[in-house]
């Protein structure tokens, strides 16, 4: 699936919220070894587990994401998050009535008791979790959707990595490459114009994953200056098992960088800001563009490998 | 035979002539060490001191600035064929021009100025390393050297022909011609073994080599 960024999103976010709804089925079995509280798989919350009211009623009925403490109702009993609280002016949505400010510890209690499903199952997370557990679980799922690492924009697409490949080539029309050596030359014609804008991404297909090469100018305090860094689609611990170099040089110089992708959790500013990457100042560049040094024509090669 | 008069050469010796008073034992020497050699190789001219900490105006051969290096100077002569030099900066958060060092290394009978500085470029601190070659530049073309950094499975490598040391220790800096270190990732190369952001111990290794044997 690959439609447009905003479109996208909304479908993920239907899934993930519906997930909440589909995902009651009893999936206890699957929960053989996993870390949840030691005894939570106790008698009677099977029962709850399975019983699809319960989770209705956790259900915000304005944002319709799942309520945690401090859980509100009306005086009606009508229930509400904390956070639609805020936005709904001392008024029951449901209802009408006015609103209060009256705690439904009772609903809140009753929450302890379940076990829910990550909302990520659909993206390959079997687990399950005690009702305030799961949030904290969900931040570092590692089944958890990836963020568009496109950098240029500030593209909002999520989801899992053949999703997000897709979405590079057809939404941002990025270039894919196949093959784990790369020759590629950055051309820029006023080098001289300051602006973080200029960047460029490339994925390569190489052992089966993919990998972006992201390339750009910058400004490093005062200093123009270029950088070029890879990072893994794919979560951190695998991107540890790769390798990557960089080089640039021309005249009998060469600069050399050796590092390890990062993951695209990170963000491409995070890495960018850190510096985990082959930094090229200006003025080494433009010597390395060899004419005149008005144009920039940089020739970036490198490899990525496997460290055994 | 009378060598022939180029006027630029005379104007380059009527330019070192208003150069040279105050150095008078350099006058000798250049003057009268091959008086007819003189005219067609403007590589006897004597070379300054490429100790860039103080303001120092020694010139003469290289054979005398080894002396003068080593004795006055007290800078340390290395093997250049492979190297490991450890650079450590108590307070690398407050960083100015002064710090650096200057080390020598020997290959194939050749010295080379080693140098390691903290500077800023244009207001962010950077560490830098390059290499000089004591002599003059086209021999200096004949040889090259790598310079490598590291640490948590990342390193950068510079490799570079080593420029003349009648380029000014600034000249060769501000061209960037050298392995050039944000402090950030230097701080981050130096983290190996539980040291902070309080102190840099940055790791420096290379070699130098010559490319092509010189047809002398």
């Amino acid at each position: 699936m690959a439609p447009g960024g905003s479109a996208l999103k909304e479908v993920m976010e239907s899934n993930s919220t519906g997930m909440d709804y589909e995902v009651k089925t009893a999936k206890v079995e699957v929960n053989n070894n996993k870390p949840t509280k030691p005894g939570s798989a106790g008698i009677g919350k099977y029962g709850i587990h399975s019983n699809n009211g319960v989770y209705e009623l956790l259900e915000c009925p304005v944002c319709t994401n799942l309520m945690y403490p401090p859980i509100h109702q009306c005086p009606n009993g009508h229930t509400l998050c904390s956070n639609c609280k805020l936005r709904v002016q001392n008024t029951c949505p449901t209802c009408r009535y006015e609103l209060g400010n009256i705690r439904c510890l009772a609903l809140e209690k009753v929450a302890e008791s379940l076990e829910v499903p990550c909302r990520y199952q659909n993206l390959g997370c079997h687990d399950i979790f005690p009702y305030y557990s799961k949030l904290k679980h969900e931040q570092h799922c590692r089944f958890r959707p990836y963020t568009c690492p496109y950098a240029g924009s500030e593209c909002s697409v999520t989801g899992d990595i053949p999703t997000l490949v897709v979405h590079l080539k057809d939404d941002h029309k990025v270039d894919m490459h196949d093959g784990c050596t790369f020759n590629h030359r950055y051309v820029k014609s006023n080098p001289h114009e300051v602006e973080n804008a200029t960047w460029m991404l490339t994925v390569f297909n190489c052992f089966g994953r993919q990998f972006c090469l992201h390339f750009e100018a910058f400004q490093l305090g005062m200093a123009p200056v270029y950088m070029a860094f890879l990072r893994f689609m794919g979560d951190e611990n695998e991107a540890k098992k790769f390798s990557y170099s960089l080089e640039v040089g021309a005249h009998g110089r060469k600069l050399t960088w050796q590092g390890i992708p990062r993951s695209i959790r990170d963000s491409h500013r995070k890495v960018r800001d850190s510096q985990d990457g082959l930094i090229i100042p200006r003025n080494l560049a433009l010597y390395f563009s060899g004419g005149d040094r008005q144009e920039l024509k940089l020739r970036v090669t490198g490899r990525i490998w496997k460290e055994e | 035979m009378e060598p022939r008069i180029n006027d630029l050469q005379v104007e380059s010796r009527v330019h070192e002539l208003l150069d040279f008073p105050v150095h008078t034992n350099q006058i000798s020497s250049a003057i009268y060490e091959c008086p007819n050699d003189h005219i067609e190789n403007p590589k006897k001219k004597p070379y300054n001191c490429p100790h860039s900490g103080a303001k120092c105006d020694v010139t003469g051969d290289i054979q005398r600035l080894l002396l003068h290096l080593r004795n006055d100077h007290n800078v340390e002569m290395s093997d250049g064929r492979s190297f490991s030099h450890r650079y450590v900066h108590h307070d690398p958060k407050h960083l100015h021009h002064a710090t650096w060092m200057l080390t020598l290394l020997d290959c194939c009978g050749r010295k080379f100025c080693l140098y390691f500085e903290a500077f800023h470029l244009r207001k962010t601190p950077m560490y830098m390393a390059f290499m000089q070659f004591m002599g003059d530049e086209e021999e200096a073309m004949s040889f090259s050297y790598s310079l490598q950094v590291g640490g948590n499975g990342r390193k950068l490598t510079w490799q570079g022909v080593p420029r003349s040391i009648r380029d000014s220790h600034k000249t060769v800096r501000d061209s960037q011609d050298g392995l050039i270190i944000t402090r950030k990732l230097a701080l981050f190369f130096s983290t190996d073994n539980n040291t902070t952001d309080k102190e840099l111990k940055l790791k420096v290794s290379g070699r130098v080599w010559r490319e092509q044997p010189v047809s002398i």
